[in-house]
């Protein structure tokens, strides 16, 4: 394995590919448990007529939405009409390459080697996650304005303004795992949690409620999920998406949400550690490959998404704009300068 | 502040109420009947399909008459009979021909009919209606007059069991018209 070929081009090409495929095929299937959860929730069956308890509803949604007549209206601006569900969809995949999904690993003996199973681990990773799927809200706001459709404009109008009050009290959350953990890898924030001997969940309740709060409110997800209020704005900034691209946008969402999951379990939850990692009498529980802890936690949070969504009614724009920035944004920062004290006094950073 | 608006403004605790409410919902049964796997018996009340008996009919046109659409065709003709040494006129049934896909199912013709127990019934239930065609529905046709002797059922409508005495409302339970 020291050969530049394999390991520079060969490894990173099969781990892209697994992770794309896997994080597609996630998407997919999450709205297949959406669904299906969202029935449940309001004793309904949902869908369960497409193979075994509907299974293969997903595939054959993909199947109907290739097959889809693909639409630009007339007076559309085409080019940024186009790149709309580009500009969404690579974001969230793109985040997708810093998410550590466990440790270095050599797949059961089956590799030479220990790989780690995530793409790369830059030493800016938390700020790469922000940054990059804070992009993705250009799909929406351009999608939005190039439809020429004034359902489109008001979604995208409303996104952006969305995602401008809750990204800060976000910022000030994940600031605070940031003071606890001394870095900025996310695979040190995790190892840092092992040091800690603690999830950072336990010391940073609000920082945790904040981010989770806020990472709904910023993937448009209900209960605030005005962008897209069926009953106001049609479908809002997707409306006169079709086809392909609306599976795109579709997808995006999705894929979103799994990234939202994904930090919430490494900033929060320990990433790939079993619950408690310093009791030595929870050791059976290491039998668990670490993936299916990490796996297991996120699946925790898009259920909670899914819960939410069957659960809350859509809040008013007006109340959605008071709770970003009359209560996070101090709030977060109370909570920041208390764990700052905390830390400074205690000694419990690094 | 007090804590509790510190909890309710803030941390939002008062919607775990409506969280628990949804989360035993999702372990509750569900509301939804999977229909074809799974049918539901209608009431006994409940207007289905018709079912017709030409032996009870006695030809009268009380419910071609009561019918608020007019859906029901009755062609019939006067034949010679004999009964106990006499010779009698007696209408014969030619055509029963009830218009299904207009039919609203009021249950008028039912009401109206005067023979006990009753030549056309709508508690059949029976509720299973569609055709691939246009013409099963067209017609109630005589050929497929659902009837307990030997008539050819209506599709969908199940043919009663031997011996299974007509489920009819108001009825005398069998008697025969005295």
């Amino acid at each position: 394995m020291t050969n530049p070929w394999v390991v520079y081009l060969l490894v990173p090409m099969v781990k892209i590919v697994v992770i794309l495929g896997a994080i597609t095929l996630a998407a997919a299937y999450l709205s297949y448990f959406e669904r299906r959860l969202v029935g449940f929730l309001q004793i309904r069956l949902g869908p369960n007529r497409v193979g075994w308890q509907g299974v293969l509803q997903p595939i054959a949604d993909a199947l109907k939405l290739f097959s889809k007549e693909d639409i630009i209206p007339t007076r559309a601006e085409k080019l940024v009409y186009l790149s709309g569900p580009v500009l969404i969809i690579v974001p969230a995949l793109v985040v997708f390459s810093v998410i550590p999904f466990g440790p270095p690993t050599n797949l059961f003996g089956l590799l030479p080697q220990a790989i780690p199973p995530y793409l790369t681990d830059i030493n800016v990773s938390v700020l790469f996650v922000l940054g990059v799927s804070s992009f993705g809200i250009y799909g929406i706001i351009l999608g939005g304005w190039a439809s020429n459709n004034k359902f489109s404009l008001m979604g995208g109008l409303r996104s952006a303004a969305q995602l401008i009050s809750y990204e800060v009290p976000m910022g000030f959350a994940i600031v605070a795992v940031l003071l606890m953990a001394g870095s900025l890898s996310l695979v040190s924030i995790v190892e840092a949690q092992r040091q800690a001997h603690v999830w950072y969940v336990f010391p940073g309740f609000v920082a945790f409620f904040i981010y989770f709060i806020c990472g709904v409110a910023e993937t448009n997800r209900n209960p605030f999920d005005l962008p897209e209020a069926e009953a106001e704005l049609v479908a809002g900034f997707h409306t006169e998406y079709s086809g392909m691209k609306f599976a795109f946008y579709f997808l995006a969402e999705y894929a979103n949400m799994v990234v939202v999951s994904s930090m919430a379990t490494v900033l929060f939850f320990g990433g790939w550690l079993r619950p408690f990692p310093s009791w030595g009498w929870l050791g059976f529980l290491d039998v668990v490959p670490p993936v299916v802890w990490f796996l297991a936690k996120v699946a925790a949070f898009l259920y909670c998404y899914i819960w939410f969504r069957g659960t809350f009614p859509r809040v008013r724009f007006d109340q959605l704009m008071a709770l970003g920035w009359k209560v996070f944004l101090p709030v977060s920062l109370a909570n920041l300068m208390v764990i700052g004290t905390l830390i400074v006094l205690f000694g419990g950073g690094r | 502040m007090s804590v509790r608006k510190l909890l309710t403004e803030v941390f939002h605790l008062d919607l775990l109420g409506g969280l628990w409410q949804t989360a035993r919902f999702t372990m509750t049964r569900k509301a939804t009947v999977p229909y074809p796997e799974k049918r539901l018996d209608p009431t006994p009340r409940f207007r289905g399909m018709f079912g017709f008996s030409e032996e009870r009919c006695i030809v009268c046109r009380a419910c071609e008459r009561a019918c608020p659409i007019r859906i029901i065709y009755i062609d019939g003709h006067l034949e010679e009979v004999e009964v106990d040494g006499k010779k009698r006129k007696k209408q014969v049934l030619d055509r029963y021909d009830i218009d299904v896909k207009r039919c609203m199912f009021c249950g008028l013709c039912q009401e109206a009919c005067p023979t006990t127990p009753k030549a056309i019934w709508l508690t059949t239930k029976t509720y299973e209606l569609a055709t691939y065609e246009r013409d099963l529905s067209l017609y109630f046709r005589k050929d497929r007059l659902q009837s307990w002797e030997g008539v050819v059922a209506y599709p969908g409508v199940v043919a009663p069991a031997d011996g299974q005495t007509p489920d009819d409302p108001g009825g005398t339970g069998g008697k025969e018209r005295g």
